[in-house]
């Protein structure tokens, strides 16, 4: 078993690698997103908010397959930056950061949505710009929300499967994440062995899923909903 | 303080009033009161004075949401050091300092969801004041309250205000809160219809709404039969009145008199010497803590309150008959709502 596991280390580590990444670039888009949707109304919104959610109902071999004619050789990335994105990690980190943007942005705009304007307000009025309203006010309250999505977009970029398989294949080193990985043996009939990877992923998924549910009642009991 | 102020949004309104010492702006819900203090503390859009052009957290104001706002992430203590700049020991000795000063140091470490209502307006009251307001905005400081602790925080509120010397406006649709300030400004669909003592607006409001508002129970429709000498027509006949300026003969008005303020005749009175006389009926005698509401049977429906100690020494009982008198000084002709 240990020996199953050594094996599968490279395509774990890949996998922790880009639902890490994916993980930092959502936190950076998805909070100034997430207060959008959540506390502001402008023009389309609606549409918007549903492109940005198609990816949770959309076949992933269906938006994997765009997703690779957009970074493919002949796509439109190729031909403005010069660089294909398909079948090497950056790609799979772009296509992490759309089809993992609807779990983290929904969490998001709740943990915002939860936040009562009054209170960033009266924060306002009590002579705190907005820095201080967001280290002191915004954040504290809506961190648990915050956290909790970021662990669900973490958890759903680690197991995706079609997706990663239309865009990046399953190069080794490159796009052998541990859920391609983990196909492969099947195929090869080495049960022995895929048992073992996905005892492990089970597991692991089991224990975020666990510190998602404390975070959200913790985030509860904080904003008092 | 003089007010002066064009807002956009979320309604637009132009407003301008005085504000002396304990200011309320008396109105119905939607009549604009909440976005008008919104305005003045910079979070709704506006222009004008005092305060214009100065983002929220530049203005010198202590404003105090409905809901007053904590945040529920903070003890009292943190919430009232919240506005408060400098080293920390010194800020939360200040902080402390306000907590005492309305009474609730006690209460420093609890949380906001820990604390009752009106614990929760003093907290809310002291971190408003921690950063030295020029003036204080409260919204509808009495409507999270009960009525036990209404009475009492209405009081409280009235003395500690004008214990600090900072003016305050506050917004509210409960005539009780009125009564008690030294001035009031009644705003009906979005506009300032009268500014005055409470005397003055409880006495004499200016429109139907602001009669209506402040309590008075008996409005009548009428007509002006002659200004000189000033003779109205209402559904209990021809009655002398007080016209005021802009009255004309055929002039459409509200005959308005407060509960308080009809007289009941004593039947041993001569009836030749009593102004503008009604014969009624008691409908329905009604006990209302230390005073007696009847509701009389007339040509319209009259509402009258007395004392205690005037209705127990006369003989009244329902389905008796009385006679009542609308005494002209207390009189109100308000113009009809166009």
């Amino acid at each position: 078993m240990i020996a199953a596991l050594i094996e599968a280390a490279p395509t774990f580590w890949l996998s922790l690698k880009l639902a890490t990444l994916v993980s930092l670039i959502l936190l950076a888009i998805g909070l100034p997103l997430g207060w959008l949707s959540a506390k502001r109304r402008f023009c389309c919104q609606a549409l918007l908010e549903g492109v940005l959610f198609l990816p949770l109902v959309l076949p992933p071999t269906v938006l994997g397959f765009y997703l690779l004619l957009l970074l493919g050789p002949e796509g439109p990335i190729k031909r403005l930056f010069g660089r294909t994105l398909a079948f090497h990690f950056e790609g799979l980190v772009v296509a992490g950061v759309i089809f993992s943007l609807p779990f983290a942005l929904a969490a998001f705009r709740e943990a915002f949505a939860a936040l009562p304007d009054d209170l960033v307000e009266t924060a306002r009025t009590l002579g705190a710009g907005p820095v201080k309203v967001w280290r002191a006010v915004v954040l504290p309250l809506v961190w648990p929300g915050v956290l909790s999505g970021l662990l669900l977009a973490f958890a759903h970029t680690l197991g995706e499967f079609g997706v990663v398989l239309m865009v990046g294949g399953a190069i080794p080193g490159e796009t052998r994440v541990v859920s391609i990985y983990l196909y492969d043996l099947v195929e090869a009939l080495d049960f022995g062995r895929a048992h073992v990877v996905a005892g492990a992923l089970l597991l692991f998924s089991l224990g975020l899923l666990l510190l998602v549910r404390r975070l959200e009642a913790r985030w509860k009991s904080a904003t008092g909903s | 303080m003089e007010v002066r102020y064009r807002i956009l949004r979320p309604v637009a309104m132009e407003v301008a009033f005085s504000i002396r010492g304990l200011t309320v702006l008396l109105g119905e819900s939607g009549a604009g009161k909440t976005t008008v203090l919104r305005a003045l503390a910079g979070l709704s859009p506006g222009e004008g004075a005092p305060f214009g052009n100065l983002r929220p957290e530049a203005r010198p104001v202590g404003y105090l949401p409905q809901q007053h706002a904590l945040f529920p992430h903070m003890t009292a203590l943190a919430n009232v050091a919240f506005p408060i700049s400098g080293p920390k020991t010194e800020r939360l000795s200040r902080a402390r300092a306000l907590l005492e000063r309305l009474g609730v140091a006690n209460l420093a470490d609890r949380y906001p969801a820990q604390l009752s209502g009106g614990q929760r307006q003093r907290v809310a009251l002291a971190r408003a004041l921690a950063r030295g307001p020029e003036l204080l905005l409260l919204d509808e400081p009495t409507s999270a309250l009960d009525a036990v602790s209404k009475a009492q925080v209405v009081d409280e509120l009235a003395g500690f205000v004008r214990g600090l010397s900072v003016p305050a406006l506050v917004a509210s649709h409960d005539p009780d809160l009125a009564r008690i300030a030294d001035w009031v400004v009644v705003l009906e669909g979005r506009r300032v219809v009268q500014e005055g003592t409470p005397l003055a607006v409880f006495s004499e409001p200016a429109t139907l709404a602001t009669a209506r508002l402040v309590g008075f129970k008996n409005l009548y429709p009428a007509r002006v039969l002659s200004t000189e000498p000033c003779l109205i027509e209402t559904p209990f006949g021809c009655m002398r009145a007080g016209c005021g300026a802009g009255l004309s003969p055929g002039s459409r008005v509200v005959l308005a008199v407060r509960s308080e303020e009809v007289i009941l005749v004593r039947e041993d009175r001569s009836r030749d010497r009593i102004e503008n006389p009604v014969p009624a009926r008691i409908r329905r005698l009604l006990p209302e803590g230390i005073a007696v509401r009847l509701l009389l049977e007339a040509a319209a429906p009259i509402e009258v309150v007395l004392p205690r100690h005037v209705a127990d020494r006369l003989p009244l009982a329902e389905g008796r008959a009385v006679t009542v008198a609308f005494k002209r000084r207390y009189m109100h002709l308000l113009p009809v709502p166009g």
